[in-house]
């Protein structure tokens, strides 16, 4: 499988990003910065803001909804045992504005982002992928190194992560930096097929001999 | 002898451990059957990437999602059983040994809802239903830690005296709100009835439901049938991002009630999570699923 699927190198291109269609499948190798926390959001947006300081530069780089748990070793370093994407619409709100400001070339979890996002995606020329949930064995094999672990005064999973990956994935494009989602128009596409849905419904309900 | 408070500790801590790392067989079987009938691409390749991920989970001994979930247990005591101890901390305390001593560690999910706060402790935790069974000579007890990213999409509404169509359709404006986002092939369970709170956990058992198990009532048989074909009929597909597949099973439990009609809809993300095993007197615990 993993053959067909193509390979990119983090932080993604302008030329790469731009030459993602929604649907594509990919693997990554390179560096990625991830939390599943909204308090690291809101640390983040601070960051933006001028508020705080960046413990790392994210800017044009790739920032997930991936939970991880890190753990301290004995040489005083970190490990991280497994990672797994969250829901990325828990951080929709939010997330316009750091694409914008940070000019992310790639985001990304499970389950997409609103379209604000979108449009906040293809003014930077940036692309969403979708990583498989329940992919912990799968996507923590991808883990080569630790790069940094900050903000530890939080739960291991709202820390800010930034791992060194290979071959991670595969990955699915659900929103390219052209404008096009896979989660608005799979969206769309169900609630204009709701009509005829309902009537199948009430013609299966009939042959079944229901009552109403 | 009777069932004591360490037999129950022991088990209670062993469902756990077992549902975090292995996704039930009757799901794998779905999995897969999906991937064969699957006419989109990205869908046929992403069940596969599940299966590989439970596969790797099972052989490797690795959680299957970081997402330990809250604990929850259902629990059947059956009225041939004697027990002896607390039974009712053993569960708990089985939890907390599980926590302390499970490889690799679990995140901490368990969260306070007044302050947010995190840990692997708090009120009423673990969320334990009992049950009782007739005559039987064993307590059964399911494990069904459940997540955020399906458990945040469950739904309820109360209807007055509801025709089958107010039924469906509420059933799929359900599934419309949770679009691509509650990891998807999900178990969809539907209760139907009751009061406010048996309802909720009629659509929750009905999760618990195998694949392929049939109603016995002949109008939820059927009507589970259509529904699973309505769902699929959406284009969510595995993983939100099309397709076929976007649910492998929905599962409808009803009680009789008043004319206020409560419909409860929960969902299971595509792992699946449960661990089903039956407690002896002898300190036997036989895994049922």
């Amino acid at each position: 499988m993993e053959e067909e699927i193509r390979r990119l190198r983090l932080p993604l291109s302008a030329e790469d990003a731009l030459s993602l269609r929604a649907g594509d499948m990919v693997l990554l190798d390179g560096e990625i910065t991830i939390t599943a926390g909204l308090p690291t959001h809101h640390r983040i947006v601070e960051v933006a803001e001028g508020q705080r300081e960046a413990p790392r530069d994210l800017h044009r780089g790739s920032l997930f909804h991936l939970g991880s748990y890190s753990r301290e070793t004995d040489g005083g370093g970190f490990e991280v045992l497994y990672m797994n994407p969250t829901t990325s619409t828990r951080f929709n709100p939010l997330m316009p504005g750091l694409i914008r400001h940070f000019g992310l070339r790639a985001v990304g979890g499970k389950g997409g982002l609103d379209a604000a996002c979108v449009e906040a995606l293809r003014e930077v020329g940036g692309v969403y992928l979708s990583f498989v949930g329940g992919g912990a064995p799968l996507l923590s094999d991808a883990i080569r190194a630790v790069v940094a672990v900050n903000w530890n005064d939080l739960v291991s999973h709202y820390r800010l992560v930034t791992l060194e990956v290979e071959g991670l994935g595969p990955l699915t494009v659900g929103i390219d930096a052209h404008g096009n989602s896979l989660y608005g128009s799979l969206s769309e596409t169900a609630a204009a097929r709701m009509p005829e849905i309902m009537a199948e419904l009430a013609r299966a309900r009939a042959a079944a001999g229901g009552t109403a | 002898m009777p069932i004591t408070y360490d037999m129950m500790k022991r088990a209670t801590a062993q469902l756990y451990e077992w549902s975090l790392r292995k996704v039930p067989d009757d799901t794998l079987d779905a999995l897969r059957r999906a991937r064969e009938s699957e006419t989109n691409q990205v869908a046929r390749k992403t069940l596969g990437i599940l299966l590989r991920s439970a596969e790797m989970a099972e052989t490797q001994d690795r959680l299957v999602c970081s997402d330990s979930g809250v604990p929850n247990y259902v629990i059947s005591i059956g009225t041939g059983v004697r027990l002896e101890g607390d039974i009712k901390r053993a569960v708990a305390d089985g939890f907390d040994e599980l926590v302390a001593t499970t490889n690799p560690p679990l995140l901490k999910h368990v969260t306070n809802p007044l302050t947010n706060e995190r840990s692997y402790r708090g009120k009423e935790m673990p969320l334990v239903t009992w049950d009782l069974a007739d005559g039987a000579d064993h307590v059964e007890i399911v494990c069904q830690p459940k997540a955020l990213g399906s458990g945040r999409w469950a739904a309820m509404e109360i209807f007055t005296f509801p025709t089958l169509e107010q039924i469906e359709r509420y059933v799929m404006e359900c599934v419309l709100k949770a679009g691509s986002q509650h990891c998807p092939p999900v178990s969809i369970g539907v209760g139907i009835g009751g009061t406010f709170d048996y309802c909720a956990k009629l659509a929750a058992r009905a999760t618990l439901r195998p694949y392929g198990t049939v109603n016995p009532e002949p109008i939820l048989a059927a009507m589970e049938e259509r529904l699973l074909r309505a769902v699929n009929a959406t284009g969510f597909g595995p993983m939100g991002t099309g397709g076929d597949t976007t649910a492998l099973g929905v599962h409808v439990e009803y009680a009789a009630g008043h004319g206020f009609t409560p419909v409860a809809v929960a969902f299971n993300c595509w792992i699946n999570r449960r661990t089903r095993a039956r407690l002896y007197e002898d300190g036997r615990l036989e895994r049922v699923e």
